[in-house]
């Protein structure tokens, strides 16, 4: 938990009333208190709770406040850079923002907030983790006053509008005082189709196959994903060097992944019927403990009419594995070339991965495949989910 | 009598040739910025320029294209695509390029002369990653010897650690309290190189986000850092073997580290290992996010600033200058802005220089303060007035314009500002400015061309950083300063003078 840090309570200037910085609604209320002679009547306070998080924005874009009233704004740093908030006059973002910039070197002295009317309150930078307030009075006439980061670089991306109204404030997509990409309520842009029809944030059509190199879920973090024809599509660990599962329908969808920092991977959008439950499936002795994993290094991949042919070394064998969707698209055809075998090589799959085998090279014992080097060349394995 | 009338006739086309050089025909500044249009659909996020010899560029773009603009037809062509947040390039040929990317530094072919990339081989990946956003990768850039050399970002206290890693694990600093960037698979924040042979060699640590390589002239590695926890403020080091710049969490991954927690080391201890920065960019004045160091190679095509550093920079819409000298045996120097606005764009994450010695830039935002696209500066030819180079005297700083100053500024010591402060090394996110102080010019003087002006101060102290503040400068023919503020490190004092 990252707590609230900065807490000394200031005077501060240039607040149309209330002007000071509270740090808690009991302080401002016992002050109010005092000053009312504890008069019961309840002060209209509001407060509201913003965060600077990743993606240069605060979490609420705009917000609707009744004339007159008591607002405390309270800011909490959720991201890693230093964020600020001046709060101004109607129309005034532009301005500050270039009084800001036209500080210069006294930008850091001054926490980038620049000494003008147009200023109606502030919070001074913080840190990522920390957390600051102000309480302003709400100003009597009705409108759309900005907040704005006033941090260099920030005050053009990084704003929100306070609408000071009675009634009700515009429809998202309508609000020309908030940043043009959060009037968009659901972003949905970014998922990658495998019928390629869908705008996906590149200057070609998506049409399987195709790969994508992405962090992506129960895998390794140098994962591999390929999107084949006919609904079908695969995860290849570059790091183990092994398929790790497989899933029919839809590709993925990469939206968090581009837009939100620290997003950890990409979604995969079909139903998953494949997942290799093996420690690795190659063995180069049949033994049950299979204690000793062979050491395994990527070499890379070719592409060959767009499918990618993993090369990969296992132990002193090296392993070349191209994979591409069976014609009725409901299972996986997975070419092997092995080379520099002078001993038969064992393939294993678990009984509960979700796959049938077939293999035109070999011997069967339940669950293994043994491949003599000669039949290791070249054979060929075909995994279809099970039940079809 | 006829002879002199000829004469005269002859000074008078002289002085209308002459007056139809004066400036009012020069174009109105020194440099224009052009867009350069992208293709349809893409997400103009660049991670890499770099330029083919016969002029076309190749960009790479963090969605993982990697693609080939031809300026002559203004035509995009794809030459691979699929990669994983590509951040770096070295082209090889127009054949055969070097792309850092998320998991490994991969040499991308093309085998069967098509135009496209179908052949991905690792050079190394001989890293670790968490899974961590913040595991970016930069480079590479080659050294004479042919090594390479790439950049490991550290990870993110904001961001996770996926169940699976790469490489060993080493949890002291996950999840990070207090909150601080980490390093939990090996060789995040280090410097590595590649050798000519294929080994991978971790070369250097203490770097936190070093988004900008390159290796100059003098066969020299510069790194630029960003601002953070451990580095008070964003920084160029001159990066050398086996030495420790200042974050502690990758010396987690030193070769026999047996001091558990690098972070809880005292600071004395610290400061004692690391290497400073040969130039600090003051946090929110120069830079508060400075990306890729180029050199200008162009002789001239750019204007008078050849040999020189140009680095980019992702918050402002600015291109600053570094200018390097040699004091005391160690180099340290100067940084101040090159170009601001004029249609430049925020996100100034790539710059390469192109054959007819434009500039290039690209432009990221990945999350952070930036924008999108491409553009280049391009040199008008009219003459800039600006600060050409800067030397620490003994006693002072000798600052050489690109022109001569007018006549009347030199004499007037109020129009040189000077402020010294320095900034503290600890882990909190940046460092605030200590010991902020005006220090008063105690005299000016000006060289006989008038190009050179030398500003006497009372004191210079080691480790501060002196920030100069020039004001109304005007060249002899009136041209008001470009840029009126720099910034230079003192590491070292200058006893020669």
């Amino acid at each position: 938990m990252r707590g609230i840090s900065q807490v000394t309570p200031k005077l501060r200037s240039g607040v149309s009333i209330c002007g000071q910085r509270t740090t808690s609604l009991l302080i401002l209320v016992s002050c109010l208190f005092s000053v009312k002679g504890y008069n019961q009547t309840k002060i209209d306070t509001l407060r509201i709770n913003l965060k600077a998080i990743p993606g240069m924005q605060y979490d609420l874009v705009r917000f609707t406040v009744k004339p007159g009233i008591y607002l405390k704004l309270v800011l909490t740093n959720e991201d890693e850079m230093e964020h600020n908030l001046v709060i101004g006059k109607k129309a005034s973002r532009q301005k500050i923002v270039e009084a800001a910039t036209a500080l210069g070197a006294q930008g850091p002295t001054f926490g980038y907030i620049p000494r003008i009317d147009d200023v109606l309150g502030s919070i001074p930078v913080i840190k990522g983790g920390q957390a600051d307030s102000i309480t302003i009075r709400v100003p009597r006439n009705t409108g759309v006053y900005p907040y704005v980061c006033t941090f260099p670089g920030h005050g053009n991306i990084m704003f929100g509008a306070m609408h000071v109204t009675n009634g009700v404030m515009p429809e998202l997509t309508a609000d020309m005082d908030i940043p043009a990409h959060r009037r968009k309520s659901g972003n949905n842009d970014q998922a990658l189709h495998s019928s390629g029809h869908h705008s996906s944030g590149h200057p070609y059509p998506l049409n399987p196959p195709y790969l994508y190199r992405v962090l992506m879920p129960d895998a390794g973090p140098a994962a591999i994903a390929v999107c084949l024809p006919v609904g079908l599509a695969y995860c290849w660990d570059a790091g183990s060097c092994r398929l790790r599962y497989a899933w029919t329908g839809e590709f993925l969808d990469l939206t968090d992944y581009w837009t939100i920092k620290g997003e950890l991977h990409a979604k995969v959008l079909g139903s998953i019927f494949y997942r290799d439950k093996t420690r690795f499936p190659f063995l180069m002795n049949n033994t049950e403990t299979d204690s000793i994993l062979p050491r395994v290094q990527f070499k890379g991949y070719r592409l060959i009419n767009g499918y990618p042919e993993f090369n990969y070394r296992v132990g002193n064998a090296e392993v070349f594995e191209l994979n591409l969707s069976t014609k009725d698209g409901k299972g996986l055809l997975r070419q092997f070339r092995i080379t520099g075998l002078e001993q038969p090589i064992w393939f294993v799959h678990d009984k509960e991965d979700g796959a049938n085998y077939q293999s035109d090279k070999g011997v069967w014992t339940g669950y293994r495949l043994k491949l003599e080097p000669k039949d290791a060349a070249s054979f060929t394995i075909t995994m279809t989910k099970t039940g079809q | 009598m006829k002879a002199l009338k000829y004469f005269f006739w002859i000074i008078w086309i002289v002085l209308i040739a002459c007056k139809s050089d004066e400036p009012e025909i020069l174009p109105e500044f020194s440099y224009q910025v052009e867009n350069i249009d992208l293709p349809e659909g893409l997400t103009g996020e660049t991670g890499a320029l770099e330029f083919l010899p016969d002029g076309r560029l190749v960009a790479c773009f963090l969605r993982g294209e990697v693609m080939i603009y031809s300026p002559k037809s203004k035509k995009w062509q794809m030459f691979a695509s699929g990669l994983h947040e590509p951040l770096g390039l070295l082209i090889i040929s127009e054949k055969e390029m070097l792309v850092m990317q998320r998991p490994e530094l991969t040499r991308i072919k093309d085998t069967d002369d098509d135009g496209k990339a179908d052949l991905f081989e690792p050079v190394t990946d001989e890293f670790g990653m968490s899974g961590n956003y913040h595991e970016w990768n930069y480079g590479p850039v080659k050294d004479q010897q042919g090594n390479l050399y790439i950049g490991l970002n550290t990870a993110s206290e904001y961001g996770k650690v996926m169940p699976e890693v790469r490489g060993r694990l080493d949890t002291t600093l996950v999840p990070g309290k207090p909150l601080q960037k980490f390093a939990a698979v090996p060789y995040r924040g280090w410097i590595v190189q590649i050798t000519p042979e294929g080994k991978t060699v971790p070369y250097a640590s203490g770097l936190r986000s070093p988004n900008g390589l390159v290796v100059d002239d003098a066969n020299r590695l510069f790194v630029n850092d960003n601002q953070g926890d451990w580095v008070g403020t964003s920084v160029m080091y001159q990066v050398e073997k086996n030495h420790f710049y200042g974050h502690p969490a990758s010396l987690l991954w030193e070769e026999g580290w047996n001091k558990g927690d690098p972070s809880k080391l005292p600071i004395p201890e610290l400061e004692s290992m690391r290497s400073k920065g040969a130039v600090l960019y003051p946090h929110g004045i120069m830079a508060a996010s400075p990306s890729q160091p180029v050199i200008d190679r162009s002789a001239g095509k750019f204007g008078p600033f050849s040999g020189q550093f140009f680095v980019g920079e992702m918050n402002q819409e600015r291109i600053l200058r570094v200018l390097l000298e040699e004091i005391g045996g160690q180099l340290q120097g100067a940084c101040l802005p090159f170009l601001d606005n004029h249609g430049l764009r925020k996100g100034n994450n790539r710059l390469a220089f192109a054959p007819d010695g434009s500039l290039w830039v690209g432009q990221a935002q990945h999350g952070y303060a930036g924008d999108l696209g491409i553009q280049r500066i391009v040199y008008t030819g009219k003459p800039p007035m600006d600060i050409h180079s800067i030397h620490l005297l003994k006693d002072g700083f000798e600052l050489t314009f690109t022109q001569p100053v007018s006549d009347s500024v030199a004499i007037d010591t109020s129009k040189f500002y000077f402020r010294h402060y320095y900034y503290d090394y600890h882990l909190k996110y940046g460092s605030d400015q200590y010991d902020v102080l005006h220090v008063p010019v105690s005299q000016v003087e000006l060289s006989a061309d008038r190009k050179i002006i030398r500003l006497i101060l009372p004191v210079i102290k080691a480790g501060y950083v002196y920030e100069l503040t020039l004001k109304d400068i005007l060249s002899e023919r009136g041209v008001a300063l470009q840029n009126k503020i720099i910034c230079y490190t003192v590491n070292q004092l200058n006893d020669q003078q």
